[in-house]
């Protein structure tokens, strides 16, 4: 499949914020799909092993600080997460698809975070939640890892201090874009990403 | 509260806005905190803070002004105490007491060492000094002597450095416009 | 590396007797020796990243069979340096920190920070402000007892919980929001008074959440009380005694729940909680089941304070909502386009920010998790010199071993999410 070049993501059949924008090009979202679409030859079949996967696609409780307690939020009433079929929150990461980074990321933690995101099973992907997770947020100092794409492969960063549960959701719902999209998890895609 | 002056070791006792410092010898700690929780009845310790005051009297932190000369624009000051009167010694460190009952009365005990000192541990007395005597030697790198158990508790145990010293760099990375103030 | 211990400076008394806390080192419970040899004890880790310990708390514990017979805690795992980030910025700058120590008390924990600013600067703040402030730390307090109380309850069982308490915090939320206009770090507090003034629906809504509330609570109370395997699992376990608890530096419901009738609104009022009707929820058990009494019961006490802010803010409309010292407070934007003074207080205040003068102040509040301190030393510039917290979850945790120890694996998970432990806090 692959998407060609000036084809936006609409033209397949899938949904993104940018189609409001009448008359914008391509954006940088798109340019990367296209970018892209040379590592990616996606038939029938990887198209449904996509579907299956976007709409089950398991966290880690991997919550940290600030942004945990609003990642906590997200599979309670109001802003239900099991629609998408990921209120399953795995505590092994033996069982976890998506590992989301929420909060800032010590010197002394990064080495369990590279253990659980080791321990976790193809395919896998890992969000950056929040600013500190990012990029360190507010904390330039000796103690938070500054970004924590530095040790481990990043599919999607949300911004925010920390990011409203709908800011997660759209980081969530982009993520499903890019996986139906045939784009592949970050560790396939090398240094292209970090 | 009265009482004060038979804290052993004592140096002076001091009153700024509503707190009682109690400044005593660093030798005599241990006899001092004794007093203060046997015959005062300082039962709680609240909290021990440490501080480094390694550059300070200089330029006031932060500030464009410069230690001598007036600035009439610093506020409450007309420019006359510019300069912070000069600490004894570069490390303080404070007990912050609290007599826990009907009638409560706080109280600071202060002592001050300089790099390489040590001072005795607490921990007998109020056995909650255990974990924040060892954040002052983590951050600060104060010993305390007959401390049981004085190892980092909140940096990594192979940790160098002891961060909030001000003679420990920031750390993070340069991010664009950090330069400037 | 430890410290080398020369001849012991020190010959104090023993501890009183009766007392669980260990020794040599009362933070760690170490395996008795004859129970290494007869016993089967392994050694486990129970985190960092584990579901149940309320963030990355690591707990290396000795276990034979499913007893606990040794225990020690390693935290340090979400040190931030905000002590040290806070001395690089403006006082107006370092503000933005302090919510995010004790994520759950963001507004106390600004509060207590402003509040520090605020004795050094010997600034008055307006009535008004004092009361939103005192009305919306009791809505924080609430916020945090609800994460708490849904967190706890899913741990030990009651999974359902979780979605009651969690409705009832968007509420709170949204009252959060209408105010700063983010749900959580809203940073409002300024150094005299607060950023701006409450919007018009607040009051209404607040007083419609409070309402709603009341029954959420009774709720709760019902799916707690009724539960036997709450009941079993909290009554009896963890039981720490008055004389240890303010050894060990506990505060908070902690202290409450062992009969200690210690909260600082009460004793050493700040803001205007000696302007208030309000009772002090204190147990008599020492044990899980306690301290999870007391909290809930906070939550029906906070509720009443807030409702009498309410009535008082409504009453004290138009009123400033922040000191109009210029020297510390910006000029409201309509003056600056007539007065020069205050175009150059604005541009001072901007660019360096205020001066505090030289001083050192320690400054308590009592926040959801207990008495939390800050120790604010400054040197008369426009950067804080030195900045403390006193944090209550961190001694918490050093205590949770003498709390622990004899009882089971499971007994463990109540017992650290009755102490209502928060590693931001911890860690800061």
């Amino acid at each position: 499949m692959g998407i060609a070049e000036g084809k936006r993501l609409a033209d397949y059949g899938l949904s993104s914020e940018r189609l409001l924008m009448e008359g914008k090009g391509p954006g940088a979202f798109e340019q990367e799909i296209a970018r892209m679409e040379k590592l990616v030859l996606a038939t029938t079949l990887d198209k449904a092993i996509a579907w299956a996967q976007t709409h089950s696609m398991w966290p880690d409780t991997f919550g940290l600080a600030c942004c945990a307690i609003e990642m906590m939020a997200v599979p309670g009433p109001r802003y239900d997460l099991a629609r998408f079929g990921m209120e399953a929150f795995r505590n092994s990461p033996r069982q976890a698809d998506l590992l989301i980074v929420s909060g800032r990321v010590s010197h002394k933690m990064a080495p369990p975070l590279r253990q659980i995101y080791d321990q976790m099973l193809e395919p896998k992907w890992v969000m950056a939640m929040g600013v500190c997770a990012s990029s360190g947020g507010m904390f330039a100092n000796y103690a938070v890892l500054q970004g924590v794409d530095r040790i481990v492969p990043v599919d999607i960063y949300v911004p925010g201090c920390p990011p409203r549960p709908e800011g997660l959701l759209e980081g969530i719902v982009r993520l499903h874009e890019r996986v139906m999209a045939g784009v592949p998890p970050a560790y396939e895609l090398g240094e292209e990403i970090c | 509260m009265t009482g004060y002056e038979h804290i052993p070791g004592l140096i002076g006792v001091k009153e700024d806005r509503g707190e009682t410092t109690v400044l005593v010898e660093k030798e005599r700690l241990s006899e001092a905190a004794l007093h203060l929780q046997g015959e005062l009845g300082f039962n709680f310790l609240s909290d021990i803070a440490a501080s480094d005051y390694l550059g300070w009297g200089g330029e006031t932190a932060g500030s464009w002004g410069s230690a001598d000369g007036r600035d009439l624009n610093v506020p409450y000051t007309l420019g006359l105490d510019l300069v912070p009167e000069p600490k004894p010694k570069r490390f303080s460190l404070s007990y912050h007491l609290l007599a826990l009952r009907a009638d409560p009365v706080r109280v600071r005990l202060q002592t001050w060492l300089d790099e390489g000192e040590t001072v005795a541990s607490v921990v007998s007395v109020w056995p909650v000094a255990d974990w924040l005597e060892r954040e002052a030697y983590d951050l600060m790198g104060i010993v305390f002597e007959g401390h049981p158990n004085l190892v980092r508790v909140l940096m990594p145990d192979d940790w160098a450095g002891h961060p909030l010293r001000k003679d420990y760099p920031i750390g993070g990375e340069p991010v664009r416009f950090s330069e400037e103030a | 590396m430890t410290a080398t211990v020369s001849d012991s400076v020190f010959t104090g008394p023993v501890l009183y007797e009766g007392t669980r806390i260990p020794s040599p080192v009362p933070s760690w419970v170490q395996v008795d020796p004859a129970r290494l040899e007869d016993g089967n004890v392994r050694e486990v880790n129970f985190g960092p990243n584990h579901p149940s310990t309320h963030g990355v708390l690591r707990l290396v514990v000795d276990l034979d069979g499913e007893e606990i017979v040794g225990m020690r805690a390693v935290v340090g795992y979400l040190h931030t340096g905000f002590e040290k980030s806070m001395e690089q910025k403006s006082w107006w700058k370092a503000i933005n920190y302090p919510s995010r120590i004790d994520y759950l008390s963001t507004f106390q924990n600004e509060l207590l920070f402003v509040l520090a600013i605020e004795k050094l600067l010997a600034i008055k703040v307006p009535t008004k402000a004092t009361w939103i402030r005192t009305a919306l730390c009791e809505l924080n307090r609430i916020h945090s007892h609800l994460v708490w109380l849904g967190t706890m309850g899913l741990e030990l069982g009651i999974q359902s919980i979780y979605f009651y308490c969690f409705e009832q915090r968007e509420r709170v939320l949204d009252l959060f929001e209408m105010v700063t206009g983010v749900r959580v770090h809203g940073r409002y507090c300024q150094a005299g008074g607060l950023a701006e003034d409450i919007p018009p629906g607040f009051v209404p809504d607040a007083r419609t959440f409070c309402a709603g509330m009341s029954k959420a609570i009774d709720q709760y109370v019902h799916m707690t009380e009724r539960n036997k395997i709450w009941l079993k699992r909290t009554r009896g376990i963890g039981v720490v005694s008055a004389e240890d608890a303010i050894r060990l530096g506990l505060s908070g419901p902690v202290l409450r729940g062992s009969g200690v009738n210690w909260d600082l609104r009460k004793r050493e009022p700040y803001l205007f909680y000696d302007q208030v009707d309000f009772e002090v929820p204190v147990y008599n058990g020492g044990d899980s089941y306690a301290r999870a009494r007391v909290r809930i019961d906070e939550m029906r006490q906070s509720l009443r304070i807030a409702e009498q802010c309410l009535d008082r803010i409504e009453e004290l409309a138009g009123d400033p909502w922040i000191s109009d010292d210029r020297k510390v407070v910006l000029p409201p934007r309509e003056e600056l386009q007539t007065s020069m003074e205050s175009l150059i207080h604005h541009f001072k205040l901007v660019t360096e920010g205020y001066r505090v003068p030289a001083g050192e102040v320690y400054v308590a509040i009592e926040s959801s998790r207990g008495e939390q301190g800050c120790y604010v030393v400054s040197d008369g510039g426009s950067n804080p010199w030195r900045v403390h917290f006193r944090a209550p979850s961190f001694l918490s945790i050093a205590a949770a071993p003498t709390l622990c120890q004899g009882h089971l694996i499971a007994d463990l998970i109540a017992i650290s999410a009755s102490l209502d432990t928060l590693l931001g806090d911890s860690d800061r």
